[in-house]
Parts: C-alpha cells; sequence; structure tokens
C-alpha cells in the first residue's frame, strides 16, 4: 500500500505521485505510459466506456469531450449534458480521478489516502466539489492543499534551500502567486493570491483571433464555423505557441474545413509577445498585490520559483527577472512539481503553517471619532492570510433602541466596499427588550486547519450568543446519500 | 477612536419587528444584486452610457492626481477587480475584465510597459 500520495488535479494535465521508502518523492505514471494525464473525459458513443487522458483528448468529438472541467468546480449550476444524463464538474472530475487510481494503484500498490491540491483562490463550493471527487473515486482526502504551497514545498525538499521564495505558478487556466518562508524542516506561508480566467488558454484564445483574422483577410472566408473546427485550430494554436517558446519565428498554414483555402500564417515570438503583453502586466500586478499584502519589497524575495507550463514562455522569465532582479528558478520540470509536492506534504503536513484564504467581516457603520467622518463598510474580523488556526473578536454596537433581533452579515472579501464582498451567511439573535441603541455585541470568527470557518455573535449585556459554522450549503453540494449513491455507481462503470 | 455599529443588509428591506429568523447560512450572493436599503446608500451614481468612457475616466484617475496616487488607486481597483473577474455573475465578470484592460492600460500609460 502506498501511504503518502499526492494528486495535482489540473486544468489541463493531471498527475499523481507518491513518496518513496527513501523520502522522495516520484510520479507514477497511467497505463497509457504517461507521466501525466490530460484532464479530459470523453463519453464513448458506441461502447460502454469513459475514457480518460491522451485518447479522450485526441478522439475529437468535442460534443462528447469535457475539457477544463476544473474551471467550473465553484459554479453550482454547470451541468455537462450527454446522452441525456446530466454531469455535475464534481463527477467529471471524479472520472479523471477515477482513472488515476485505478492506474497508478497497478504499480504502487493500494491507494487509500491521499492529499488533493487545489488553486489557492478555489472559494469553498470549489473545495468541497473537489473532496466530493475524490469520495466518488473512492478516496480519502487527508487533507487539500494549494498548488503553490505543494510546488513550493517540492523545491524547498529538491533545492535544500531556505528563505523566502515566491512561486509563480502560470498554468493553462489560472495564476497563483505565493509568497512562503522556509525555516529549516518549517514552511511559513506568507500570502497567496490567484487570478481566475488568466492562463495559457487564454493565450491560445488570442491565437485563434488572430489566425481568424489572417484567414479571412487571406481568403475572405471564416475560419471556423463550429465548435469541433474551433477545437481543432485551438490544438494548432496551441502548438504554434509552444513552438514559440523555443524559436523565434513560426509559419502555419490553417484551413477552414468548407474547402475555403488555405492561409498562411507567419508568426513571430515578438508578436506573439505583443499579443499577450496585457495579460503578463496583469500577472505583475498580481505579483505586487502579494508583495503588497505580504508587506515585503522584491528584494527581500529570496527565490523566485516558476511553476506551471505556462511559465515556459521565455517572456515569462524576463518580465519576473527585470521585476526582481534576479532569474528565476524553475522547480525542474514545471508540470510535476505540485503533484510531486503534495507527496512530501501528506507526509510533513504538520510542519507547514497555513494561512486563511480569504477575509470575513461583517457589515458595519462606521464612525471614526477623531474625524467625524461616518462610512458604511464591509468591516473585517479576520483578515486574509492570518496564520491558521486562529480566531479574532471585534466589537459592535446596536444601532436602534429597543432592538429585539441582531442581524450579523457575514462577508467574505477583502474590499471595504460592501458592493465588491459576497455576504454568504447572516446570523440572527434574538436579545431583551427596552434597551437603548449602542449595546455591545462582540462578533467572532474563527478559523481552523481546514480552512473551516465559525462565527460567534455574543451580546454582552444578556451573554445570548449564537454559533454557526460558515459553510456553503447552497447549490451544488451533494447531499451524503447523493455522494454515496454516486460512489457506489462509479465503482461499476469502465473507465479507461 | 472607531465606533462600529452594525448594519444588517436584510434588515433595512424588512420590517423591524418581523419575527426572528433561523440563522441560516445560504449561498454567497454578491451584495451588490441585493437592493437594500443599506447598499443603496453606498452605490454609486449611475453612470451616463451614451459615450464610452476613457481608461482614465473608468479608474477614475485625474489630470491632478500624482505618480503615487494614481498608483495606489490602480492597486487598489486591481485587487477589487481581480476578485470580480471570478465572479459566477458572468455581466460582473466582463465587467471586472474591461476594468482590468482599463487599469493596465493606465498603468502602460503612466509607468511603462513591462
Ligand atoms: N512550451 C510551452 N510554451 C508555452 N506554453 C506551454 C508550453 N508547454 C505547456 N504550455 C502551456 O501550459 C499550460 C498547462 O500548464 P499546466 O501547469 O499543466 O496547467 P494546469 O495546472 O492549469 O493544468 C497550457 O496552457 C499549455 O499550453
Ligand atoms: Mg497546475
Amino acid at each position: 500500500m502506498a501511504e503518502y500520495v499526492g494528486i495535482d488535479l489540473g486544468t489541463t494535465l493531471s498527475g499523481l505521485a507518491y513518496l518513496k521508502p527513501d523520502g522522495n518523492p516520484e510520479i507514477v505514471p497511467n497505463s497509457d505510459g504517461e507521466r501525466l494525464t490530460p484532464s479530459v473525459v470523453f463519453f464513448e458513443a458506441h461502447e460502454d466506456v469513459k475514457l480518460v487522458g491522451s485518447a479522450a483528448r485526441d478522439g475529437g468529438e468535442p460534443d462528447r469531450t469535457v475539457f477544463q472541467i476544473k474551471r467550473y468546480m465553484d459554479d453550482p449550476e454547470h451541468l455537462v449534458e450527454i446522452d441525456g444524463k446530466k454531469w455535475t464538474p464534481a463527477e467529471i472530475s471524479a472520472l479523471i480521478l477515477s482513472k488515476l487510481k485505478r492506474d497508478c494503484s497497478k504499480i504502487i500498490g493500494e491507494i487509500k489516502e491521499v492529499v488533493i491540491t487545489v488553486p489557492a483562490n478555489f472559494n469553498e463550493l470549489a473545495r468541497k466539489s473537489t473532496i466530493a471527487a475524490a469520495e466518488m473515486a473512492d478516496l480519502k482526502v487527508k487533507r487539500l492543499v494549494n498548488e503553490p504551497t505543494a510546488a513550493a514545498v517540492y523545491y524547498a525538499h529538491s533545492q535544500g534551500v531556505q528563505g523566502r521564495i515566491l512561486v509563480y505558478d502560470l498554468g493553462g487556466g489560472t495564476l497563483d502567486v505565493t509568497i512562503l518562508n522556509v525555516e529549516g524542516d518549517n514552511i511559513r506561508i506568507l500570502t497567496s493570491e490567484g487570478a481566475r480566467h488568466l492562463g495559457g488558454s487564454n493565450f491560445d484564445e488570442m491565437l485563434l483571433e488572430a489566425y481568424a483574422e489572417q484567414y479571412s483577410k487571406q481568403t475572405g472566408a471564416k475560419l471556423f464555423t463550429d465548435e469541433r473546427h474551433r477545437r481543432r485550430v485551438l490544438q494548432t494554436t496551441e502548438d504554434a505557441k509552444k513552438m514559440l517558446s523555443k524559436l523565434q519565428r513560426v509559419n502555419d498554414t490553417v484551413a477552414n474545413d468548407k474547402n475555403d483555402g488555405i492561409a498562411r500564417i507567419d508568426l513571430t515570438r515578438e508578436s506573439f509577445e505583443k499579443l499577450i503583453r496585457q495579460m503578463l502586466t496583469r500577472t505583475v500586478m498580481l505579483v505586487e498585490q502579494a508583495l503588497d499584502s505580504a508587506k515585503l519589497k522584491t528584494s527581500e524575495i529570496d527565490h523566485v520559483v516558476l511553476v506551471g507550463g505556462s511559465t515556459r514562455i521565455p517572456k515569462v522569465k524576463t518580465v519576473l527577472e527585470k521585476l526582481f532582479g534576479k532569474v528565476p528558478k524553475s522547480c525542474g520540470n514545471v508540470d510535476e512539481c505540485v503533484a510531486l509536492g503534495a507527496a512530501i506534504f501528506a507526509k510533513r503536513s504538520a510542519r507547514i503553517q497555513e494561512v486563511c484564504n480569504a477575509s470575513y467581516g461583517t457589515v458595519a457603520m462606521v464612525y471614526n471619532a477623531r474625524t467625524g467622518e461616518e462610512k458604511l463598510m464591509n468591516s473585517v474580523v479576520i483578515p486574509k492570510n492570518t496564520p491558521i488556526p486562529c480566531s479574532r473578536t471585534q466589537i459592535y454596537q446596536t444601532s436602534e433602541d429597543n432592538e429585539r433581533v441582531i442581524e450579523v452579515d457575514i462577508t467574505q472579501g477583502e474590499d471595504e466596499d460592501a458592493k465588491f464582498v459576497d455576504v454568504i451567511g447572516r446570523i440572527t439573535l434574538e436579545v431583551p427588550p427596552n434597551r437603548p441603541k449602542g449595546c455591545e455585541i462582540a462578533v467572532t470568527f474563527s478559523y481552523d486547519e481546514n480552512q473551516r470557518v465559525r462565527a460567534l455573535v455574543v451580546d454582552k449585556q444578556s451573554g445570548r450568543s449564537r454559533e454557526v459554522a460558515v459553510s456553503y450549503k447552497g447549490a451544488g453540494v451533494l447531499s451524503e446519500d447523493d455522494l454515496k449513491r454516486k460512489s457506489a455507481h462509479l465503482r461499476t462503470m469502465r473507465i479507461e | 477612536m472607531f465606533k462600529k455599529i452594525l448594519q444588517s443588509l436584510s434588515k433595512s428591506q424588512t420590517a423591524k419587528t418581523e419575527a426572528p429568523k433561523q440563522a441560516a447560512v445560504t449561498a454567497p450572493t454578491k451584495a451588490a444584486q441585493a437592493t437594500s436599503g443599506v447598499l443603496n446608500q453606498i452605490a454609486k451614481p449611475a453612470t451616463t452610457p451614451d459615450k464610452p468612457k476613457t481608461p482614465e475616466e473608468l479608474c477614475e484617475i485625474t489630470p491632478k492626481m500624482s505618480k503615487d496616487q494614481i498608483q495606489a488607486q490602480l492597486k487598489l481597483l486591481y485587487r477589487r477587480y481581480n476578485r470580480s473577474a471570478s465572479s459566477l455573475d458572468s455581466k460582473i465578470r466582463s465587467e471586472a475584465d474591461q476594468m482590468l484592460t482599463a487599469i493596465v492600460t493606465v498603468r502602460e500609460k503612466n509607468f511603462g510597459e513591462i
């Protein structure tokens, strides 16, 4: 049995690693002989089988193929319909996890408990869906760990480095920036910032637009009119993008599927860099935001570590080198280090200090006694990046005379402006009658190692209190029964 | 120095004498979508849709602002809209994307390209 197993359930690629007896992690290949498995699922029409991986990706039937399901893990309404059956993102992910589990256990023995990585900015629904996916695939989740944390754990382990590390993880769909401190065997996360919908796929889409424009210029026709052909061209643009990481110039030809002729596409690295420049600026702004959050200057970062397939783009490296004045390091294989780090994390999680992923607070009218200013705002009780576990209290006052029911909105988000945060819950507390306004109410938030949050409201005068677990129970979360039923069903499926 | 008075988004909508509701933690709702009285107090005045705004206007950058002020404003807006860019509401998401493009444009104009 493999005791310490880590899984990187990626947007484009997934991988599984285990910790060898010598303490070093290793990637376990799938039954197709690949170290990483494309996160793609194909629903075969003629046989009752789900294909996962390269075979699915190259199958060429977009209506029956599911790509990048991870992008929808936080969307309670997202369903994939195939042959009249609706699949949730968690169920699709469960198929990918099942393939990894089945294939890899042939090599390393039974896999029961795993650490799964998630983007640092995955919200609660996405985290819950990931755990549900694992359970359906008959895997127990020991812990979820943020991807950049896993990558940094691997980097620190394999390079034996100490000090402050900034991890820049630019993958297919997301960017994650994490700053952490390594001291001996102990790792302390200082901050984690993420940007969704910012990654290699955006660059592919931008190239696709450029291709389509060139095509209609040269032939007067449309490059694609349906999803199937669009996918095909998108694959071409991704290949061209990858070539441009190695070459200065790529000559390509494209055609539509209507015999309207062929167009020549002449791409230079320079023009590609120009195309993605604004996107890269956004990534720099996220790096700056992370530095601000950790109250650090660029000069105070000892190592800049590159993770994710898109960091192979040479411009990414030069931009970061210019910003930090030092050459960023790649942690060996940028596609594998997250899974490898997760396997190490499975054993060492106790020595890794993490932080709150989000700020929690409530809505309050804040008076500044000195300036006389008053402002209705999101009043943060636990700021993001507070080391966990933690607990914080703020004292508020009631707003009305004879207020019988205190209502406390629970907000998630750091913006002062309440318009830009999520109200994720509400606590109501009945209090005694006939009291003037201005009675003190203590609001306490506490946060545990598993990123679970509790809120406690105490009316100081009467001592009455109410506590709730702040958790997402809305749409998209499966009931225990549903989960059991679905995992039983999944076990009977043929997944290749 | 600071006095903080609790304000409930729902109370401003419903009668204060209403019986206490069960504390329920429900799906996240974007505060912006609520049409509560409290939020109206903080809502910005409606924008005029006729003329497209310049990136500077979108970012509320005025000619009088110093470089430091511009930088601080861009940072605040980036943090805000990068977060909304992951909203589940596609309208909020596309607005956030436009704002991020404007933020980057203003940054490039004032501080040069990366
Ligand atoms: N040589 C390369 N040059 C540019 N982009 C690359 C290269 N190799 C891989 N990529 C891109 O990296 C992305 C996948 O990175 P990965 O870290 O596996 O993503 P994720 O973690 O989101 O699954 C894809 O968009 C892919 O096109
Ligand atoms: Mg990744």
